[in-house]
């Protein structure tokens, strides 16, 4: 796949002192001090994909990085190549979205988060034209992009910081939060404790303090400065023109700074926010903002903004809380801990849908805004050793869950099913595990395992070029878990999802519809139902019964609203009997599910659905 | 009450008189009938209302039953059908003298709708008035269905919205269950299911609740079966963990539980009151502690055994600092009691012991009478799976050590709200537990041979903790 001879995108240059090394572009500086950037017009544009304004509610997103998919060039490190090169698989799994985690051009202190030219790839990934390159080939079979935008802040490698850094009175002097002392803003709390003393720090160079609410490396940019606004919606429209189909935005509550608060959430930012998304829905419908709002659920919603209009902010947010109660529900053997998280979670916007997660890249965390749900953490986490092994560092789903088939499925099955759209981590659909040993950051970032060849079929580099070592412990390792062997095992983790997936996008009341618990006298047994109002008026009803417990459990629901329809099981079609007036009886293996559509039964056949 | 004539002819008082002439030989085998344990001398209607007249009837009747000294009033639904009767009528029947049919109607779906419809519409009826609370949200046109579990009254739930319990056993003037409700929910109380309606009939000329109506909670799951659930997961492990390192811990929610039962508390002091007993009342209570202790000791030899060591744990009591306050208690508080709802615990039924008269259920206690209640159901959530098994002493103390760390963490959760450990008050909280074991010893002896198991190794436990 390797092209060399294709990538245009300007190569680091030294215009700008101090960024020898450092990825960027900004090629050029005319005499006023204004950094000539790259434009959209400069590269090719991807077709887009088939127009369907609301695609995100039913998506299933997963999460890829670049670094660890596929190696096109034999370099040993992943690039957007060797992804667009595997975007056949992706397809086959029933992926319809791409979440990639940033790729900008960065020197890499905190995972390409901090990002040193917004415009220009991380050479060892790429260019731009590779870029644009993927998304073609993506958008051909259906399957939409986005990835990471850091609104917030910059590196101090970026050349507009070292601009205002250098010159406080050029074009560029404005653009990051520069005070002569380090005493205003006192009530923001330092995120980064175990790193940063204060969100503070002072630059020689400039001779003054800069803001930043993460690391000292990344300064905040100066949102109070119109030129910033519009640098940063340029820099959204560059990857809209190429054809990007959205932004996971990173770190959207600092954007704006206000003294006597804490600084998070200021109406200012989502006046900003609002601006955005009038702006993509202008200029670019049918492209999403997702938001990185690690936020108790009621104030999250605050992203999606004014629910009259059907939300002005963000069209999607992950729901943070959810993930760690699922893992809890699951370890009590009891519903409530899903349940009620739920129970607490407030309507949203007709217009937006939430993100749900079992993994991530990052940790599984329990950092919640309630005291009230920091105490029911603590209370539940604090004393066993086995949940609290797992908190604040990075494992993947398989051996959090001992590899244990079943309950593999059964999370599974509620990533699926609960309200949401469903974003998948990379290589859980194999049951990948992960390496503790290279620590915590890339435990769960090693390479993808598509053979059991070598490096996985990762890559043909030399195993020692590799940037990580595959798995390869007996359990996990590549040559007993991948994708190649997976595929040809109808039986296979790989396959079962495959069928899930196929399953849950036959059914829109899973992606669309609306969420009824229904609770029942058992408590090991989580059981709702999924309602979808057809566009002809008839309703598509889901059920879905959970046995969050090791043993096998009786469940009696309460169905009689549903009088007289046939419960059919949606990966076998068996029909059920049929619902009467007595509650209704259910057996479930342990850690079994049930998907089930309710199907009114009448004297012509049947129809797909009930009133 | 004006003449009623049924179809058949025969007028709605004689109807009663008959239903009530039959009853002797029905009540007995009623689950809800408290006086299985004596013969019954007589039964005679003392009011009656036609609540739906013609094909279908309806008919509330109240009688008493009186079985030597005692006299009790209970409530019945009767119904009656020219047409063939529904299932449930069937299985209710109580025949007549003239080989006509009747039956207890709580069951008919069909004829206790109007109850619900009745309360929405506040309507009078005879002697018989239905109210709804200032300010409830009512759906109506619900039909009722009777839920299966329950043991001295019967509970209709409309829907998935609302639960209509009808008091079996009538006490006289407005019912505990409902003054409490009332009370709490007027402060707001987030640990009750809000009280939405109730039924009140003028029975020896006053007022007598009847029944009431509640919000329904469909999401919610009981406090025994929440803690069983724990138990078989922490019984069934292999390795012998403790239940602080086994998935199914369940002392976050005994933590929490601990939380709502203290806020109850709290909140009932607040609404009605607090009294000072002195040293007379506590002498007065201790005294009944060992007569009770006497008197079961004489039936059940295992635990005369014990009734030495016993003894002076309760005496103890005496020399408590007084005055001890006491106040409005929930008086029958176990597991069984207790919802888990996603908005956190909740408490029920706050009428107290069945088996207490009214005035015993009536009378202030020390919260800690609900504390030790409590701490009692933790012992049964925890041997239930041992009970007619082979005693295997390991297996016993596995049990214990599962209601040791939930019974901690139930006061736990009851201190931090409080503001103070109940475990501080250590005599005292002890004698309850102990009087409460031994109240169960009677009442296992009696009824679960097999389950005197529970409340004996208990007692044994309490005695061998020693301060």
């Amino acid at each position: 796949m390797t092209d060399e001879t294709t990538r245009t995108t300007t190569v680091p240059d030294a215009a700008l002192t101090g960024l020898d090394d450092i990825p960027h572009t900004g090629e050029s500086i005319a005499d006023d001090g204004t950094l000539t950037e790259p434009q959209a017009d400069d590269f090719g544009h991807a077709e887009q994909a088939p127009s369907n304004p609301e695609w995100f509610k039913r998506a299933v997103f997963y999460e890829v990085l670049v670094r660890a998919f596929a190696d096109s060039n034999g370099d040993g490190t992943g690039d957007l190549r060797g992804l667009a090169g595997r975007l056949d698989y992706l397809q086959w799994l029933g992926v319809d979205c791409l979440w990639l985690p940033p790729f900008y051009a960065s020197p890499l202190r905190d995972g390409g988060y901090d990002i040193s030219d917004f415009r220009a790839v991380l050479p060892e990934f790429g260019t731009v034209d590779d870029f644009v390159y993927l998304l073609e080939e993506a958008h051909k079979r259906d399957i939409r992009v986005i990835t990471d935008l850091v609104l917030n802040h910059t590196s101090d490698a970026h050349p507009w910081f070292q601009q205002s850094r250098n010159d406080p009175d050029g074009p560029y002097g404005d653009y990051y939060v520069w005070r002569d002392d380090d005493s205003e803003y006192s009530d923001a709390r330092v995120i980064f404790v175990d790193t940063e003393a204060s969100n503070w720090t002072y630059d020689p160079v400039r001779g003054q303090f800069f803001w930043h609410r993460f690391f000292s490396h990344q300064p905040d940019l100066n949102f109070e400065n119109e030129e910033v606004q519009e640098a940063m919606l340029d820099v959204l429209r560059f990857w809209l023109d190429l054809g990007i189909d959205g932004f996971r935005l990173d770190a959207v509550p600092y954007l704006f700074e206000e003294e006597g608060t804490n600084c998070e959430n200021l109406p200012r930012t989502h006046e900003y926010l609002r601006r955005v998304r009038a702006a993509v829905d202008e200029e670019y419908p049918g492209r999403i903002l997702l938001a990185e709002a690690n936020q108790w659920p009621a104030d999250v919603v605050e992203y999606f903004g004014d629910p009259e209009v059907g939300g002005d902010e963000c069209h999607m947010a992950f729901h943070f809380p959810l993930m760690p109660r699922i893992f809890m529900a699951v370890r009590r053997e009891s519903r409530f801990p899903i349940s009620e998280i739920l129970a607490q979670t407030p309507e949203i916007p007709s217009g937006a849908q939430w993100g749900i997660f079992l993994r991530n890249h990052d940790e599984l965390t329990l950092e919640m805004v309630t005291d009230d749900e920091r105490d029911y953490m603590y209370r539940e986490y604090a004393t066993d050793p086995r949940m609290k092994a797992n908190i604040g560092i990075r494992r993947r789903l398989a051996p959090l869950l001992d590899n244990d088939r079943n309950q593999l499925e059964l999370f599974t099955a509620l990533l699926l099913s609960l309200p949401g759209s469903p974003v998948l981590y990379y290589g859980d659909e194999i049951g990948m595990g992960d390496n503790i040993w290279l620590g915590d950051r890339d435990a769960v970032r090693t390479p993808m395992q598509w053979s059991p060849d070598r490096n996985a079929g990762f890559s043909r580099s030399d195993p020692g070029r590799v940037y990580l070592p595959p798995i390869m412990d007996p359990t996990y390792g590549y040559e007993a878990i991948n994708v190649e062997a997976q595929q040809g095992n109808a039986a296979s983790l790989l396959n079962w999802t495959r069928q899930m997936i196929a399953v849950r996008k036959q059914h829109l009341a899973f992606a669309e519809g609306d969420f009824v618990d229904l609770g029942g006298s058992n408590p090991s047994v989580l059981a709702y139902q999924r309602v979808w109002e057809r566009p002809d008026g008839l309703k598509d009803v889901v059920l879905c019964v959970n046995n969050l417990s090791r043993f096998p459990q009786p469940v009696e629901l309460d169905l009689s609203e549903h009088l007289g329809c046939t419960p059919v099981e949606l990966t076998g079609s068996v029909r059920f009997p049929r619902i009467g007036e007595l509650p209704y009886l259910l057996t479930l293996p342990g850690h079994g599910f049930y998907w089930f559509q309710l199907v009114e039964t009448g004297d012509e056949g049947e129809r797909r659905s009930q009133v | 009450m004006s003449e009623h004539i049924e179809p058949s002819g025969i007028p709605h008082d004689e109807l009663a008189a008959q239903v009530a002439a039959a009853l002797p030989q029905w009540l007995p085998s009623q689950r809800w009938f408290g006086g299985k344990d004596r013969e019954i001398d007589s039964v005679s209607a003392v009011s009656w209302t036609t609540l739906l007249d013609g094909d279908p009837l309806l008919l509330h009747l109240v009688v008493r039953v009186e079985q030597g000294d005692r006299r009790e009033l209970y409530q019945l639904l009767i119904g009656s059908r020219q047409s063939q009767l529904p299932d449930v009528a069937a299985a209710a029947s109580i025949g007549l003298e003239d080989g006509r049919t009747c039956y207890e109607a709580s069951g008919d779906a069909d004829l206790t709708a109007c109850l619900l419809d009745f309360i929405a519409e506040g309507k009078r009826i005879g002697s018989m008035t239905f109210e709804h609370e200032p300010g409830a949200d009512l759906t109506t046109g619900l039909r009722g269905h009777p839920i299966t579990s329950e043991q001295s009254n019967t509970s209709l739930v409309y829907g998935h919205h609302h639960i209509l319990k009808l008091f079996r056993k009538l006490g006289s003037g407005v019912n505990k269950d409902l003054v409490l409700h009332r009370a709490l929910h007027e402060l707001g109380s987030q640990q009750i299911a809000e009280p939405l309606g109730s039924i009140s009939a003028e029975v020896d000329g006053e007022d007598v609740t009847i029944g009431m109506l509640q919000r329904f909670l469909p999401d919610a799951a009981d406090g025994w079966v929440m803690a069983t659930t724990s138990v078989r997961d922490f019984m069934a492990d292999t390795a012998g963990l403790p239940p602080e390192e086994l998935g199914g811990d369940f002392a976050g929610e005994a933590y929490r539980l601990g939380k709502a039962v203290a806020t109850v508390h709290a909140d009932l002091a607040r609404a009605l009151g607090t009294e000072q007993a002195g040293a007379d009342d506590v002498r007065r209570a201790v005294d009944s502690m060992l007569a009770r202790l006497e008197r079961v000791s004489a039936q059940v030899p295992a635990l005369a055994r014990h009734a030495d060591a016993v003894r002076p744990v309760l005496e103890r009591v005496a020399d408590v600092a007084v005055p001890v306050s006491t106040q409005s208690v929930h008086g029958d508080l176990h597991l069984g009691q207790v919802l888990r709802t996603v908005n956190g615990w909740l408490l029920l039924d706050f009428e107290g012991e069945p088996a207490a008269s009214v005035a015993e259920r009536a009378a202030l206690a020390s919260p800690l009478r609900d504390v030790a209640s409590m701490l009692r159901s933790f012992d049964y959530a925890a041997q239930q799976l041992l009970v007619g098994q082979p005693d295997d002493p390991e297996t016993t103390a596995r049990a214990m050590s599962w209601a040791r760390r939930n019974r901690a963490a139930f006061c736990d959760g009851y201190g931090k709200v409080a503001g103070q450990d109940p475990r501080d008050d250590a005599a005292l909280l002890r004698a309850l537990e102990l009087d409460k074991a031994v109240y169960e010893v009677a009442y296992e002896h009696a009824n679960r041979p097999d389950w005197l198991t529970v409340p004996m190794a208990s007692i044994e436990r309490i005695l061998s903790e020693g301060e």
